[in-house]
């Protein structure tokens, strides 16, 4: 079924690129030009993304807001009204939704910090040329291609309370005495997602401060050494000045990634104990897909949009990318 | 304290963080291979935890396949990865050329919503769509996850490709023309083959962000017959007497083909993270 539908878009596609295909050599043999098709170029090699793009992205999202002013569940079909922002309400009256935002912040700073140190420390390290450096790097770079569900399911397992290998280890060197229930532990639960997501994503930011290194001249770090610059100043004088729209660009971009991305929550802990490692876009899977309360879900997820936008503009503003005209 | 002094330590200390860092990479993965070379019996003698598992076993793969058809779920992967990422390496090249080569009305905000669509959580969009694709009987089958992985993967394989195009001189092309080239040969002929890295680094995006999706599939997929590999996977996790070694066993599989695709193809796919620069 998926195959046919594929096969369909390909074969539109390929229409399509026929169609202008002939119709350039139409005009070459009659030698004149189609003004406004010319004009109308872009617009043609864009149309199936764009479409596309309105059609299962934008609808669904307008649909989302529709919803979350309803009364919307899976459980009562043909029954859903317009309920006067009772699932706004609802969700305010919520008495997890506090620890819920608490572990959503908790959980986005610990990660992006740490994969922003670790990932510079790892570029640094790696700028200069060594014997077996494309070996290493492929290697340690490797975690960026994983799946965020194995990785999940690898942390899981060393973590496990009983069996789990980082409790052997911890009591081998004598660091702790008993077993600890990592994943059944409020607080606990919710560190062993982040090292998860520590462990995923220092590669992305390796990869890309590592190409910024790259792209600084030599001259100038040896004209500081003529200088007399020690390594911090040189650092903070020259290669952070540097690398710095990558450094903001990647710090906000990776943010908004992580603060979406919940696979790792779902796997490791599935929001427990009682919602402590649960945040703000995994709580929103919960709900939708346990109680089938869409038009609940779809006002969190709206909640998620206003402060997903405050939060684009911040970074517009920031980056200025409306004037680079680049990203 | 002399130069050459401070030298060697400096290149000691980076030997040294290079060397943990490997180190805290490597063991996670060399659990999960462990237990899933070990029989059972060995993984859940709690007492004595192995770090070497003592007998070699191949009963974890084999029960894999025999009793969890894991060759159906690897099969609905590979066609849903597969097709996604055929279909959006050619809708990219397109949407790629025009961002790259023309200027338009619109362009700049056509631009804004695809950066727009990288910040809006996937979930979302996938609690409405269930309900499209349930109203258009979708549910359940391949093609839902196929629009899916579609629309979340194109916008940013658009704007990488885009970086690619630009990186080649327009001069190229412009020269192509002079010589009687129409545009469509000066694409197909002069610029596609330099842009091999660019489209190799677009297929590879593609067929990893949907290789490694979890939560689209848990929502559209509802029967086993239908599972790509990480739902079928996490139906093993919920069950009550959870085979950890067979999960590894599964979860090395599944890294299998990304992580072959990644270290062989890893310059062009460096160079498409830091062109495209948008995503994680």
């Amino acid at each position: 079924m998926g195959w046919q539908i594929a096969l369909y878009i390909l074969l539109i596609v390929a229409l399509f690129v026929l169609g202008i295909r002939l119709l350039r050599r139409y005009e070459k043999k009659h030698n004149k030009r189609f003004q406004v098709s010319r004009k109308l170029e872009p617009y043609l090699f864009i149309m199936p993304v764009l479409i596309l793009l309105l059609l299962a992205f934008g609808y669904p999202l307008i649909n989302s807001v529709v919803m979350s002013l309803q009364n919307y569940k899976l459980t009562q079909p043909g029954n859903s009204y317009f309920n006067n922002f009772g699932n706004f309400k609802t969700l305010f009256a919520d008495r997890d939704i506090g620890l819920i935002i608490r572990n959503s912040l908790i959980y986005v700073v610990a990660s992006v910090g740490m994969q922003f140190l670790l990932g510079m420390t790892l570029a640094l390290a790696l700028r200069r040329k060594f014997k077996g450096r494309g070996v290493y790097q492929a290697i340690v770079f490797l975690p960026w291609a994983f799946s965020a569900f194995v990785v999940g399911l690898m942390f899981r397992w060393s973590f496990n309370g009983e069996y789990g290998v980082v409790n052997d280890l911890l009591m081998k060197l004598g660091i702790i005495t008993e077993k600890i229930a990592w994943l059944g532990t409020p607080g606990l639960s919710l560190l062993v997602v982040i090292l998860a997501m520590i462990w995923m994503g220092v590669p992305f930011f390796a990869i890309m401060y590592l190409a910024a290194l790259q792209s600084i001249p030599e001259d100038v770090y040896e004209a500081a050494d003529i200088d007399g610059c020690g390594a911090v100043r040189r650092y903070f004088a020259i290669t952070l000045p540097y690398i710095k729209p990558t450094v903001i660009m990647t710090l906000l971009l990776r943010t908004i990634w992580v603060f979406n991305s919940f696979d790792l929550i779902v796997v490791i802990t599935g929001g427990g104990p009682a919602n402590h490692s649960q945040t703000l876009p995994s709580y929103m899977y919960t709900r939708a897909f346990s109680g089938y309360d869409f038009g609940l879900a779809s006002a969190l997820g709206v909640i998620l949009m206003v402060a997903l936008g405050l939060y684009a503009v911040f970074f517009l503003k920031v980056t200025k990318y409306n004037k680079a005209g680049d990203f | 304290m002399t130069d050459r002094m401070k030298r060697n330590l400096s290149t000691s200390g980076r030997v040294l963080l290079l060397a943990a860092y490997l180190l805290l990479v490597i063991l996670p993965i060399y659990w999960m291979m462990a237990t899933s070379l070990k029989p059972h019996t060995e993984i859940i003698d709690a007492q004595n935890l192995t770090y070497f598992p003592q007998a070699i076993t191949g009963e974890n793969y084999d029960q894999l396949f025999s009793m969890y058809n894991y060759g159906s779920m690897l099969k609905n992967s590979v066609i849903i990865s597969g097709s996604t990422a055929i279909v959006i390496t050619l809708l990219s090249i397109l949407g790629g050329y025009a961002f790259a080569r023309y200027e338009f009305r619109g362009k700049g905000s056509m631009l804004m919503f695809f950066l727009l669509t990288q910040m809006i959580p996937g979930i979302l969009v996938i609690i409405p769509l269930y309900v499209i694709f349930a109203n258009a009987g979708l549910i359940n089958k391949r093609f839902s996850l196929f629009i899916y992985y579609l629309v979340v993967n194109l916008p940013f394989c658009v704007i990488t490709m885009r970086s690619f195009f630009e990186r080649i001189p327009y001069t190229l092309e412009e020269a192509a023309f002079v010589d009687g080239c129409t545009r469509w040969q000066g694409l197909f002929k002069i610029i596609l083959p330099i842009m091999f890295p660019g489209i190799v680094a677009v297929f590879v995006f593609a067929f990893i962000g949907s290789w490694n999706e979890l939560i689209a599939g848990t929502i559209f997929i509802s029967t086993s017959d239908m599972w790509t590999v990480p739902v079928g996977l996490k139906s093993l996790i919920g069950k009550y007497d959870v085979k950890w070694g067979v999960l590894m066993a599964g979860g090395v599989l599944a890294l299998l083909p990304t992580a072959i695709m990644f270290a062989v193809m890893q310059r062009f796919v460096v160079e498409g993270l830091t062109a495209g620069a948008v995503k994680g």
